[in-house]
């Protein structure tokens, strides 16, 4: 539980590091560090329970759409603000290097497990994003369907 | 979110600026000016496709254009007007866009100027003064800036499993890195050998201190370092840009994603490897 809520913090202040690279105006960068933090907890809870790095990103990705897009419905904003630098958070930055590592040693079977591992979370991460994208440009159909159809009768 | 749609959630029709018959030329030029030049703002910015083609619409048409076509690309947009009136001719623009630089402050601004400049009866010379104030606008502090980089790394680090030692010391080599990569941006130096020369001055200073410092780690220093270049923006908007069906600017943003990561991946290599040869570390 200790080691979850220093990875929180950490994964806070990295995402408010990010937004404030990205240049993202003062009263926003709360809302993104919390898209981010919630985004790296979500992946690390999956990849503790189901140890699967790939589907840990997919879980960790679709988080992130889900409360940028919330964020951008309740605050009035794009959404691209939210969304960038939670997703930063889940990129594979050491699985990155373990390849370049690996290949450098010329073990070429160890490059070819860990970066297949890496464009597989890649994928997740593009994977997740798009899923919940999906999910929830139908769901916003949907729910303004129902408020025209209360509105006519 | 929607064109003609007032705060209250009431549908207003949009108010029209201009439509008297005919429309001058001088007239449709200014409109076509202001909306290409909030287009090249976000697109600049590193906004979506979908979002700059939907606020250059939403401009026209609520300066009373009957048609409007745009084509975005990250290099380059194209607009066509055209009304329906007798004797009146399609004007077309084409802005080539250059250099990009991720400023994710300029795309809220440009998105809420058009909001208001669709809701409200905001001339378009007021709109185009209101555009000039955001392209100038610089919301952060160089020095600010790269303490945020420090922490990223750092964070980062920490994160992937490093211990105290590493944080500090990707706390300065984060700095050190994202100067440098700055200071490169100035001097138009292309994202590919920026990547590699900002990930190997990184690689560089962790092994340094990897082989002076006691407890130090490099992998976990230079993976917080290398977190700072990953191409994020590139690759979240390829994704948005697919799913919205934009799939040749998808397909230009991801091989543009593709390319920073190896050129991060080969600055670290290349230098890890001479480090080896010198006969620094063992692999």
């Amino acid at each position: 539980m200790t080691h979850l809520l220093i990875q929180f913090v950490l994964a806070l202040l990295a995402t408010g590091g990010f937004s404030v690279i990205f240049r993202i105006p003062v009263r926003r960068i709360p809302f993104c560090a919390l898209v981010g933090a919630f985004g790296w907890i979500t992946e690390e809870i999956a990849v503790y329970y189901y140890s699967s790095p790939v589907f840990g990103c997919f879980i960790g990705a679709c988080t992130v759409g889900l409360l940028s897009t919330l964020a951008s419905r309740t605050l009035k904003d794009a959404s691209t603000i939210f969304v960038i630098p939670g997703i930063l958070c889940l990129v594979p930055g050491l699985k990155i290097f373990n390849t370049m590592y690996a290949l450098l040693k010329g073990d070429i079977a160890e490059a070819a497990q860990i970066g297949t591992e890496t464009l597989l979370m890649a994928g997740a991460i593009a994977l997740g994003l798009l899923t919940i994208g999906a999910i929830l440009r139908v769901f916003f159909a949907l729910a303004r369907k129902t408020v025209t159809l209360r509105d006519k009768f | 979110m929607f064109p003609g749609r007032s705060a209250a959630g009431i549908l207003t029709p949009p108010p029209v600026r201009y439509y008297d018959g005919t429309m001058d030329r001088e007239r449709k030029k200014a409109i076509l000016n202001l909306a290409v030049q909030a287009g090249e703002i976000m697109m600049k910015s590193g906004g979506e496709i979908y979002r700059v083609e939907e606020t250059i619409t939403r401009v026209c048409k609520a300066c009373g254009i009957d048609n409007v076509e745009v084509f975005a690309m990250p290099t380059g947009i194209f607009v066509t007007l055209d009304n329906d009136i007798a004797g009146d001719t399609a004007s077309t623009y084409i802005r080539r866009i250059h250099s990009s630089e991720t400023d994710l402050n300029k795309i809220s601004q440009v998105n809420q100027f058009s909001r208001e400049f669709t809701t409200t009866s905001m001339t378009i010379e007021e709109g185009m003064a209101r555009l000039e104030e955001i392209s100038g606008s610089k919301p952060y502090h160089f020095a600010i800036r790269v303490v945020a980089a420090g922490l990223c790394a750092s964070c980062f680090a920490v994160l992937f499993g490093g211990s105290t030692i590493d944080f500090l010391s990707a706390l300065i080599i984060g700095m050190i890195s994202y100067t440098l990569s700055r200071f490169l941006e100035k001097y138009d130096i292309n994202f590919f050998i920026r990547g590699l020369c900002s990930c190997a001055l990184a690689t560089f200073l962790a092994l340094v201190v990897a082989t002076s410092v006691r407890g130090a780690s490099y992998p976990y220093i230079i993976s917080g370092a290398i977190m700072l270049f990953v191409p994020g923006v590139p690759i979240t908007n390829s994704i948005r840009d697919f799913l919205s069906g934009d799939m040749l600017s998808g397909l230009a943003r991801m091989v543009e994603a593709f390319l920073i990561a190896v050129s991060l991946a080969a600055g670290t290599g290349i230098i890890l490897k001479i480090w080896t040869v010198i006969g620094g570390v063992t692999l």
